[in-house]
């Protein structure tokens, strides 16, 4: 007697309430909608590596032809945003410290001299190295820019050593040019790599906040006492409630998915009903999530800030949204693997830019449809209608 | 009489604070999880995570199978890439589906790069004739992506400089000279790039913020949903007194919570810096969750139950924490934007902080930013006030 | 019928809570198709028990069979809850405030599974007998109190249920209402053979039950017929009006706890003596004060109760709270409204209500819920401003006040609004310190309030988990810290036991008189509203009458006559026959029906023949005094008429 058949007519009565309670607060119900899609936009638009203006100085101590056409390479170079010459390292403490200056380029004395005598010349970078990956886009800039310098300098003076146009000279230098194909993201575009893994990051975080909202608020109010006191099934009564939910953030998905591929062009080459299914599976994962908190939790407070809490780190660091989880430690990497936002990842990344299908799909849906199971397994279990206090 | 009115008012602010702790140090759950999130949530976001180019798996094709390529393939190392055992992947990469432009390795995420040797590698490098290597990167990640096509094209070409016959030519005089300039990389303030330092501080200050908004904001509804906050305004109490001791308690706890991660994670765990000296950093933290605490109170006076603060505190705080710094650098932001961030308190929060701990600043340097934010914080103070009478 | 089955049977029930024994080993036994009540002071256990037999709530012992299914897991909970129906304490607060009337039904029939063709019918048919017919859309959260609960029980037995269970479902409703209430709830039993387990705080409903537990300290005390629990503390009430009256009260205080004012007159409880008897045994303690009258009735049910819990309890009166020293009765307005309106939207809630209140004065706000008083009430503590009008407080318009007005004023709101995650004491630690009480003052102040409303024992529990009239003591206890000059005291008794509620009074009289403070009370319990000064009844946003209780007795008594009472076999068919022959405001109250006679001999005579000649035997007819119940009820169904023609 302890398994009862589910009641679909239950749910129904259950979810449609849930509904009637979220649509009559109209506040709440513009913000359930609007919230995701302004983070949407306005995280798409600004949340990028791609760092470009870095505002860089050159120290000029040579202030000769050659160390200024050197210079020229960098002022030149988009990524910088040259903010002037100066005379030497120190005084610049302060504007770094500031964070006005990022960037500085010391040309030694004597630095024409020197190339012209063939020895080599020390150029030093200094970098603000506050923000690591900045640093490393900073440096690799940098690299890319003296490779090209030193490679016309060797040119140049081979052509003038062995008699040889600088052309053949530098095409002898480079006797191996490496064709490079971008696959997926062609243009190499930040917002067509995080775009899409933003709406990973933000049905995440959404859809179990608003549920711990909705079930604890019926868990504050002594409503819950309805269910207690009925014959509705625990099952019942959890699909009823996190239907709603489910729905919303559903729905949200569809307006992120609009978003990404309208707003901000990301190209979609995939399946859309298989990025859809998966799309919902996860849905209904991260509403679970909500369920579990609010199970455990008994009052709002707290169950908002722990929500926000538990989601926001697996959402952004957890999760490849903004940099793969193969860069990460073995630890990380362990842990990354215990979350479900992985998985999605490469599923919104497979069908979104890589052009897969119903395999994608499956192959992840199935990771996370165990968790699924899981936590909705927890939640039942925790969620007791006869309960001691 | 000046003293006994004094009096009486602290009396009033004091026993509202005591209120206030008791109500959050009773929610067991919140405590413990507070505990969590100042301790186990920063450690968890500074280890192990890392936002720079790190082992990028790296297939190589090697159809050639010389001494030059292997030599070429050697020159791929970590900590950028970790080749997977090129050698024994004979077959040049026509598998997989080439009108979808990748193989499957690339495909299914198990590789980023991979690199074709071509056959005759080695003998056209020897005959000197110009030759071009395949390369596919899965820019999916763009960062990444871009940083290991631009690592290899270093390595390619440093490997074709050195390898080239041309040079061989010439008398070791002559090409002790080569390359002509010798770049030396400075790193300032992290020399070892240690990412714990920065993440890890990173999480610190978006926990405060979320705590600093939701927390009080939270406690002002539940008063006005539970009426408790009729009995205060029926009471001889100004807004200000109202709302004082809630800024102050709340403070003080985000506070202890500061200090926890500093004591317990941030020194022992990832030694962070504190160039500029703790004290510092703690009084600007007070001034910014001051600040933010009063933007949670703004909102609660526009909510008008649970449901609705909370979905205003995120609608605040998430664009907040993603754009102001703490996961990506605002230069890449677009200038409208960027323009937006300087009216987050926590934009300003977190250049003052990464200025006086890594940086060594002194207030001398961080001023403007706690101008910024003290200036934030009046503007929501004034309005809290404000349509706090309202009510 | 067949033979009486038993729909509940527990031995043994404990239920603890922490370091608070909230049940200690209850037996209870209802069999089928009663209509079984759990009486008790505040923190009885009453509620634990209800939800342990609904199976909502685990018990830590005993043994609770429920239609013969043993209660002790939640498996085994959920195999009966199909057979109950649950509504828990709190005026809807388990409806839902965003759903309409009918939204609200059609979840609960739905939840249940009930067929839609017998939702539609019973639907209809509950919504007529409860009048709620034409409220059908509106949003549960703006029905009136009385309406909450109606709708609230039909949500509880729209699935028809076995066992309905009911916590206190009248706390909170108006007089008018809570009769409406009951003649409902007992015409369903009647018609659908449930069987109802239900508690209430109303004394004087005990009368309507057929089985009574009174339940004291987690024990039965007492379990049995109404008529079994008169017999258990026989005696009289002898009614003594002595001058001076307050010395007089404290002569016989001295000598039994069972005492308190009704307005001029003081009630004692005398036990074991009936008549002239116990008459006498009172003015005897009274041989040196002017006696002006002295009568001795029967107890009523609630005196009864009383009497047995204060032989369980041996408890001392409660000590006075303020100091002896006797202010000077001013005549200074403590409180004014003048023309006082708001507006809501385009809905009038308070339309041009005038009043004084001067300072000593008590002042009663009469109405059904939903009136006004509340909305006066906040205009006048200054928490909304009004629409038109003044409100003034110490002769200060409030919307201008400053600190030193709000100091001299004390609120006890509607709504419990105490902090629930603080205990009593840091309760009372916090209030005083709002009002800028500290070191030893707030010391002395907290452990007089605690005296006052015996709160010793609650000292350190939280005071969300505190019973609901233990919540309101300490939340009057919280108004009172700072000896405010003028008090408002919205409902402060809903849901308060009558021990309580009679300490409570003593309270509220002694600072009125001794120490000149101006008190505007809003009550359901209209044996309270005989403690006011004068009352007026509010009624759809207006105030219809200002008067003195004697006054606005003796207005209805020019109307109407007098008022005829006698207990009979079936008074249910006994009201119903008199109204159809004629009789005017035939009414039930309690087990007793009551009508208005303009001329009581001929309808002594007539009532006799109407009863005979439907079969129902009778008691003897007597004239009754009015009370202030009569008044409400007539006035406010009066109105209520007017406003639907």
């Amino acid at each position: 007697m302890s398994f009862r058949r589910i009641q679909p007519a239950r749910i129904a009565a259950i979810a449609v309430k849930e509904w009637r309670e979220i649509v009559r607060d109209r506040l709440f119900f513009a913000l359930a909608f609007l919230v995701p899609s302004a983070l949407m936009i306005v995280v798409g638009y600004g949340l990028s590596l791609d760092v470009e203006n870095i505002p860089l100085v050159i120290v000029d101590r040579d202030h000769s032809a050659l160390s200024r056409e050197y210079a020229y390479r960098f002022i030149s170079a988009r990524y910088f945003r040259f903010m002037g010459y100066a005379s030497s390292i120190d005084e610049l403490d302060r504007p770094i410290k500031s964070d006005r200056i990022r960037a500085v380029i010391e040309i030694p004395p004597d630095f024409e001299k020197n190339l012209i005598r063939r020895n080599p010349v020390q150029v030093r970078s200094v970098i603000d190295g506050t923000f690591p990956s900045r640093a490393q886009i900073t440096k690799g800039y940098i690299i890319a820019i003296n490779g090209a310098a030193n490679l016309d300098l060797t040119a140049r003076e081979i052509s003038s050593l062995i008699g040889i146009p600088e052309v053949v000279a530098r095409e002898k230098l480079q006797p191996i040019r490496i064709e490079a194909r971008y696959l997926y993201n062609e243009n190499i575009q930040s917002r067509w790599s995080i775009v899409p893994k933003l709406i990973m990051a933000i049905l995440l975080m959404s859809p179990p906040f608003l549920t711990v909202i909705g079930v604890v608020r019926e868990k504050e109010s002594g409503s819950i006492y309805n269910i207690y006191s009925s014959d509705v099934t625990k099952s019942e009564f959890l699909i009823g409630k996190l239907a709603p939910y489910v729905g919303i953030s559903f729905c949200n998905s569809i307006v992120l998915f609009l978003i990404a591929t309208l707003v901000f062009q990301v190209a979609f080459k995939g399946s859309v009903p298989a990025f859809f299914f998966a799309t919902a599976i996860y849905v209904i994962c991260t509403t679970a999530i909500g369920l579990l908190v609010s199970v455990l939790v008994r009052t709002q407070i707290a169950a908002m800030i722990i929500t926000i809490i538990i989601t926001l780190l697996p959402a952004v660091l957890y999760s490849g949204l903004l940099f793969p989880i193969s860069s990460s430690t073995p630890a990380a990497r362990v842990i990354a693997h215990l979350l479900p936002a992985m998985y999605y990842t490469s599923i919104v990344d497979n069908i979104f830019l890589k052009g897969e299908g119903w395999a994608a799909a499956a192959r992840g849906s199935a990771i996370l449809g165990v968790y699924l199971a899981v936590l909705f397994f927890a939640g039942y279990s925790l969620f007791s209608k006869r309960p001691s206090r | 009489m000046i003293s006994e009115n004094k009096r009486r008012w602290l009396t009033q602010v004091y026993a509202l604070a005591i209120k206030e702790y008791l109500q959050i140090f009773r929610d067991i759950t919140l405590m413990v999880f507070m505990v969590y999130a100042f301790t186990g949530d920063v450690y968890f976001a500074g280890s192990g995570v890392t936002l720079q180019l790190r082992n990028a798996a790296t297939i190589v094709y090697d159809a050639d199978r010389s001494q030059a390529s292997r030599d070429l393939v050697r020159q791929f190392r970590p900590p950028y890439f970790s080749v997977e055992d090129a050698i024994s992947m004979p077959s040049f990469p026509v598998s997989g589906d080439p009108s979808r432009g990748g193989d499957s390795e690339l495909a299914r995420g198990d590789a980023m790069i991979s690199l074709a040797i071509p056959h005759g590698f080695e003998r056209r490098l020897l005959r000197d004739e110009s030759q071009s290597l395949q390369m596919r990167v899965d820019t999916t990640h763009s960062i990444p992506g871009y940083l290991a096509s631009m690592y290899s094209a270093r390595i390619v070409n440093d490997f074709a400089m050195r390898s080239s016959p041309l040079l061989s030519q010439l008398p070791p005089s002559v090409t002790d000279f080569f390359p002509p300039l010798r770049d030396e990389y400075r790193t300032l303030f992290n020399p070892n790039q240690d990412e714990g330092w920065f993440m890890s501080v990173s999480q610190l200050l978006n926990v405060i913020t979320v705590f600093a908004i939701l927390l009080p904001g939270a406690a002002l509804v539940r008063e006005r949903e539970r009426g408790t906050i009729e009995q205060l305004t029926v009471s001889p109490l100004s807004p200000f007194q109202i709302l004082l001791p809630k800024v102050f308690a709340m403070t003080s706890i985000v506070l202890l919570g500061t200090f926890l991660s500093w004591f317990f994670v941030l020194r022992p765990v990832f030694h962070v810096p504190s160039r500029g000296g703790f004290p510092l950093f703690v009084a600007v933290t007070v001034l910014y969750v001051v600040t933010s605490t009063s933007l949670g109170l703004l909102a609660a006076t526009i909510a008008r139950n649970m449901a609705q603060i909370g979905m205003l505190t995120i609608f605040l705080v998430a664009p907040m924490i993603f754009l102001s710094g703490a996961w990506t650098p605002p230069e890449a932001m677009p200038a409208w934007l960027r323009v937006g961030t300087l009216a987050f308190p926590l934009h300003h929060y977190i250049n003052a902080s990464y200025a006086i701990l890594f940086k060594g600043a002194g207030l001398s340097i961080i001023w403007p930013s706690c101008l910024a934010i003290a200036g934030l914080g009046s503007v929501n103070v004034l309005f809290t006030l404000r349509r706090f009478r309202g009510i | 019928m067949a033979t009486p089955q038993m729909v509940t049977d527990a031995k043994g029930i404990v239920k603890v809570y922490g370091s608070t024994e909230a049940v200690r080993g209850v037996d209870l036994q209802v069999s089928k198709g009663e209509l079984y009540g759990l009486i008790g002071p505040d923190g009885a256990g009453k509620s634990s028990i209800m939800k342990i037999i609904a199976g909502v709530l685990a018990q830590d012992a005993g043994d609770v069979r429920v239609f013969g299914t043993s209660i002790d897991s939640e498996a085994s909970a959920e195999a009966v809850k199909s057979r109950l129906g649950f509504m828990p304490q709190g005026l809807g607060l388990n409806l839902y405030a965003d759903l309409s009337v009918e939204e609200n039904i059609d979840f609960f029939a739905k939840l249940r599974l009930v067929p839609s063709a017998a939702l539609k019918q019973r639907k209809a048919e509950l919504l007529s007998m409860t009048r709620l017919k034409h409220f059908k859309d509106r949003p549960m959260k703006h029905l009136s109190g009385g309406m909450k609960q109606k709708l609230g029980l039909i949500c509880s037995i729209i699935h028809e249920p076995e066992l309905l269970i009911l916590d206190e479902p009248t706390t909170g409703v108006d007089p008018v209402s809570r009769r409406d209430f009951w003649s409902i709830l007992h015409s369903l039993i009647q018609d659908r053979g449930i069987t109802a387990l239900v508690s209430t705080a109303y004394l004087d409903e005990a009368d309507r039950f057929t089985r009574v537990a009174l339940l004291h300290r987690g024990k039965v005390l007492l379990q049995g017929t109404p008529e079994e629990m008169r017999r258990s503390a026989r005696g009289s009430i002898v009614s003594v009006r002595a001058e001076p009256s307050d010395e007089a009260f404290e002569r016989l205080r001295a000598w039994t706890p069972q005492i308190e004012r009704r307005g001029d007159s003081l009630r004692v409880f005398v036990g074991e003596r009936f008549g002239q008897e116990a008459i006498s045994e009172v003015t005897e303690k009274l041989s040196s004060f002017r006696i002006e009258s002295a009568e001795a009735t029967d107890p009523d049910l609630e005196d009864t109760f009383i009497a047995l819990l204060r032989r369980d309890e041996a408890k001392p009166a409660a000590p006075s709270l303020i100091s002896r020293e006797r202010s000077v009765a001013s005549a200074a307005l403590a409180i004014e409204a003048r023309d006082l309106s708001r507006v809501f939207d385009s809905f009038r809630a308070v339309d041009s209500v005038s009043f004084q209140v001067r300072s000593g004065e008590i002042f009663g706000l009469l109405g059904a819920n939903g009136a006004g008083k509340t909305t006066v009430i906040k205009m006048l503590t200054g928490i909304i401003p009004p629409s038109s009008g003044s409100a003034r407080v110490g002769g200060i318009d409030v919307a201008a006040a400053g600190g030193s007005v709000k100091t001299r004023l004390g609120y006890m709101s509607q709504a419990f609004s105490l902090y629930q995650d603080l205990t009593v004491l840091e309760n009372l630690r916090l209030y005083a310190g709002i009002y800028g009480i500290s070191g030893a003052r707030a010391k002395r102040r907290v452990d007089e309030i605690l005296d006052m409303a015996d709160l010793h024992v609650f000292l350190n529990q939280l005071s969300g988990r505190l019973p609901m009239g233990v919540r309101q003591r300490l939340a009057l206890g919280c108004a009172l810290i700072h000896e405010p000059q003028v008090l408002f005291l919205d409902e402060p008794t809903s849901g308060v036991d009558p021990l309580g509620r009679r300490s409570f009074w003593e309270v509220i009289y002694r600072l009125a008189r001794e120490k000149g403070v101006g008190i505007l009370v809003t009550t359901h319990y209209m044996s309270e509203a005989e403690h006011c000064d004068h009352i007026a009844l509010m009624y759809a946003g207006r105030a219809v009458e200002d008067a003195s209780p004697a006054e606005l007795k003796a207005r209805l008594e020019k109307e109407v006559g007098r008022i005829l009472e006698f207990s009979c076999a079936d008074p249910y068919r006994a009201v119903e026959l008199l109204g159809t022959n004629g009789f005017s405001g035939p009414a039930l109250l309690g087990s007793r029906v009551r009508i208005f006679s303009k001329s009581p001999d001929a309808d002594l005579v007539g009532i006799a023949r109407v009863l005979a000649l439907a079969g129902i035997s009778h008691g003897e007819v007597r004239e009754r005094p009015f009370t202030m119940e009569d008044v409400f009820v007539h006035r406010i169904t009066g109105l209520e008429q007017e406003g639907a023609a």
